[in-house]
């Protein structure tokens, strides 16, 4: 199995608060080296590696995460709490799972 | 059926330029597993569209529990209204139980909305998407200016397929204003909630929703309390196509 973490530089050059606060939580469970690869997704270059995963596989925010298992198509989790529970099978609560969606994507308020 | 076969990203530069019914009518070609979600609320115009073309479409609401009974008395008159059949989806019970037990009623006045949006909306809404293969929604570009300008008509949604599989999301009334959502409805005389003539604009929960005033955003109906958040999970549109 490889692990792909995508994390963004916005449009500014700063770093992404979500996407460090991910890798934070990684470092604080230990979780980090099960991590293979760590690419830039850097808003004001669309060829860096990170946007080009992204395109590959039609992701439209980061952090993202691509897993890949041999002889098995790669599977993308956009939700930090769902990677952790499926991939690094630490036990999270579904409720932090469900808020953690509400909070990534706001376009939910309105359903 | 070529629903394997789209390509979402570049039908939806395509369906950008489109009519809500126009997709509406794409969505229906494309697929049989397909579901409209109704929020009790000038949404409806989803409902009334895919009427037109798929009598006996499906619907769902989140029924939240704290809705107003006029939105419960709405979502009924919809459903005689057209004859269509709306699944109405509660939350999971324990984690519910397990919420208010530990929290109270109002948290999200405290907390913010995202916890008790969660288990009452997102948990039934995940679970419900397991079972189709597309889904139709009423968000538009304008509800939230700075949020939601990136929203596509068509788009392969990955926060909720399957693990096995595919689910596409419609937003067919991406492009529409909300005064072009209202011509709809008079000009076709369309059932409404009755709220929306005491000042509500969008509508929500009843503890989570506000009449507003003229030249306040909708936006400003809903969470009014809450901090404006910066939003920058998306990644820019234009370097992702
Ligand atoms: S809108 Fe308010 S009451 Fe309704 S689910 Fe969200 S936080 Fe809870």
């Amino acid at each position: 199995m490889t692990i792909t973490l995508v994390k963004k530089i916005l449009q500014d050059g700063s770093p992404c608060a979500k996407c460090a606060d991910v890798l934070e939580k990684l470092e604080q469970s230990g979780h980090m080296d099960r991590i293979d690869e760590i690419l830039i997704a850097d808003e004001r270059d669309p060829d860096s590696p990170g946007l080009q995963l992204a395109r590959e596989h039609q992701v439209n925010r980061a952090p993202f995460f691509v897993v890949e298992r041999e002889g098995q198509a790669p599977e993308i989790y956009t939700v930090y709490l769902k990677f952790v529970r499926e991939v690094l099978e630490q036990e999270t609560s579904e409720s932090d799972e469900l808020k953690e969606i509400m909070k990534d994507n706001p376009d939910l308020d309105f359903l | 059926m070529t629903s394997e076969l789209l390509n979402t990203v570049d039908l939806d530069d395509e369906l950008q330029k489109a009519s809500p019914q126009k997709v509406i009518e794409f969505a229906l070609n494309e697929f049989d597993n397909i579901v409209v979600s109704f929020s009790g609320a000038e949404d409806v115009v989803l409902v009334h569209m895919a009427h037109q073309i798929r009598p006996d479409i499906k619907v769902f609401v989140l029924d939240t529990g704290r809705l107003h009974a006029e939105t419960y008395r709405f979502i009924e008159r919809v459903r005689e209204h057209y004859g269509v059949d709306i699944d109405v989806l509660s939350p999971d019970p324990e984690a519910l139980r397990d919420m208010v037990r530990k929290k109270g009623l109002f948290s999200f006045y405290q907390d913010g909305h995202q916890e008790c949006c969660g288990i009452r909306k997102i948990g039934p809404l995940r679970k419900k998407l397991q079972e189709v293969d597309a889904w139709i929604t009423g968000q538009r570009k304008d509800q939230s200016p700075g949020t939601r300008m990136g929203i596509p008509v068509i788009q392969d949604d990955k926060l909720f397929a399957r693990p096995d599989g595919r689910l596409v999301k419609f937003n067919p009334l991406a492009n529409w204003s909300s005064q072009e959502v209202w011509d709809y409805i008079r000009a076709m005389e369309i059932p409404y909630n009755e709220l929306h003539d005491r000042g509500f604009v969008s509508i929500g929960c009843e503890p989570c929703t506000r009449p507003i005033g003229p030249g306040q955003h909708e936006r400003e109906g809903r969470w009014w309390w809450e901090e404006a958040t910066k939003k920058e999970c998306g990644l820019h549109g234009d370097n992702v196509k």
